[in-house]
């Protein structure tokens, strides 16, 4: 069984994938907000998927508007594997 | 009047080093950069031999110029590229200038596309059984992209275009970049090429042709196994000599021909009639008459055909006279780096002419009948004026450069 991420991990792959300073990335910050684009949103699924083994569909992710909600969500669909 | 073509800018990186200076010193002290290399890079090895790699690579000097998000989603291939191609424009002197704006075309060789993306792709769909691949995987592996996020990133509006004629494509956009200059289409061309082919499924292929060396690269010598593969790019600035001369630019050296010929005979096996085809038409296209001692760089792969079959070719066209020239093989100190390898070599060239000195031939252990040509077997002080810089590709397509010392 794979270890949970922390969600500093989460806030890595998010920093990668999106290219944003992660300092810059507050999680009640809107998504739109720190620019982060859908297919960012995208990058970030495929990044999360390749490390964790976990398929999140890109319509879950519709829902959040800020970087905090996101995380959680990862967080909750990575958990419950 | 034909329009003169000066080199005003150079980059590249090998598994030698990141830049000319570190590639240089590199080759004309003989610290070759073949090592034993293992794939995947993290993991257990499921391929492993010889090979040049590039073990890391500073991009800063990226980041100086471009925002993190500007770069993108970028393949090694683009990535090489991109770092070669800024240490080249910031050598020409040219970041920010007008002239990419309006008057500058990209030439960019490439064997193959982005093979980390695809292999990493298609690892999803055929080893995970997954379903989808990343949705960037097209635009981030496609054999333009180098081409393409280059002139995003600099803003540069001409031609932008990919040459792909597998080991001699950076030769071909070399020379093709010259003729855009000289038909008046483009003041400045950023011309050279990529090649990211250091991964599994590429290493595999390439070992499977059975072209691989077990040992290390000795080309024109006994024993020789075949070839080592390297990865990298290098990128020169081509410009108008009257656009270079207005702008105070400094001239590092000028292209004065370009010969190109098709073998039309075999898809992997040379042809030395094309080979003699294209270094004649190099000449005559340079106005060089073949009794004038010149620095040659070979294509020197290192397998046993390639090379007999280019020394051949160099003795037939030079006769006699080839006694006062020189022959180098850079790929014993690289590696080949297919689409990257035509640009490189011209590059070391064109810095052995500057320097008045040729690199030796590495890993040679004895002298071949079949490869009777004057080889560099130690460094040597030289004083030519011409380098006359050979690449040979698969499926017979030939192209040949001559440069000459500013």
């Amino acid at each position: 069984m794979t270890v949970p991420p922390t969600t500093a991990e989460i806030i890595a792959i998010i920093a990668e994938e999106a290219r944003i300073d992660p300092e810059r990335l507050n999680p009640s910050a809107t998504l739109a907000s720190l620019d982060i684009a859908s297919l960012d949103v995208v990058s970030v699924l495929f990044a999360v998927e390749d490390k964790y083994g976990v398929e999140i569909a890109v319509e879950d992710v519709t829902v959040c508007e800020t970087l905090g909600q996101f995380v959680d969500l990862i967080m909750a669909k990575v958990g419950a594997a | 009047m034909t329009i003169r073509v000066a080199v005003t800018g150079m980059g590249c990186v090998s598994g030698l080093g990141q830049g000319l200076a570190a590639n240089w010193s590199r080759t004309i002290e003989g610290h070759g950069a073949i090592t034993a290399f293992a794939l995947p890079r993290d993991g257990e090895p499921r391929l492993s031999g010889p090979a040049a790699p590039i073990r890391e690579l500073d991009q800063s000097g990226l980041a100086v110029h471009f925002d993190r998000r500007a770069v993108g989603q970028i393949d090694p291939l683009t990535r090489f590229a991109l770092v070669a191609a800024t240490e080249a424009i910031e050598d020409a002197g040219l970041i920010g200038d007008p002239v990419l704006n309006r008057r500058t075309a990209i030439l960019i060789g490439c064997g193959s596309g982005g093979n980390e993306t695809f292999d990493g792709a298609y690892r999803r769909l055929y080893e995970r059984g997954q379903t989808k691949v990343h949705p960037q995987t097209i635009p981030t592996a496609m054999i333009s992209a180098p081409a393409s996020q280059l002139a995003m990133l600099f803003g540069i509006h001409g031609p932008a275009l990919t040459i792909a004629s597998a080991c001699a494509s950076s030769a071909h956009a070399l020379g093709e970049a010259m003729h855009m200059i000289r038909a008046g289409r483009a003041d400045v061309v950023i011309a050279g090429g990529t090649e990211a082919c250091l991964t599994l499924g590429s290493w595999v292929a390439w070992s499977s042709l059975g072209a691989l060396a077990t040992d290390t690269c000795r080309p024109f010598s006994i024993d020789r196994q075949g070839m080592v593969l390297g990865e990298g790019a290098a990128i020169l600035v081509l410009e108008a000599w009257d656009h270079a001369v207005a702008r105070g630019a400094t001239i590092h050296g000028e292209l004065i021909g370009y010969g190109a010929t098709s073998d039309a005979a075999h898809i992997t096996m040379p042809d030395q009639t094309g080979i003699e085809a294209a270094i004649r038409a190099a000449h005559a296209d340079a106005g060089l008459p073949l009794d004038v001692p010149v620095l040659i760089s070979s294509h020197g792969t290192g397998t046993r055909l390639n090379d007999a079959t280019e020394a051949a070719a160099i003795r037939a066209v030079y006769g006699d006279a080839l006694s006062e020239s020189l022959v180098i093989a850079t790929k014993s100190a690289h590696g080949h780096l297919i689409g990257g390898s035509g640009a490189l070599e011209f590059l070391l060239g064109l810095k052995a002419l500057q320097a008045g000195r040729a690199p030796a031939i590495l890993n040679h252990v004895g002298d071949d009948p079949a490869c009777d040509i004057p080889l560099a077997l130690a460094r040597s002080d030289i004083a030519y004026d011409h380098l006359v810089s050979n690449s040979f590709a698969f499926g017979g397509l030939n192209a040949v450069l001559i440069g000459r010392r500013a």
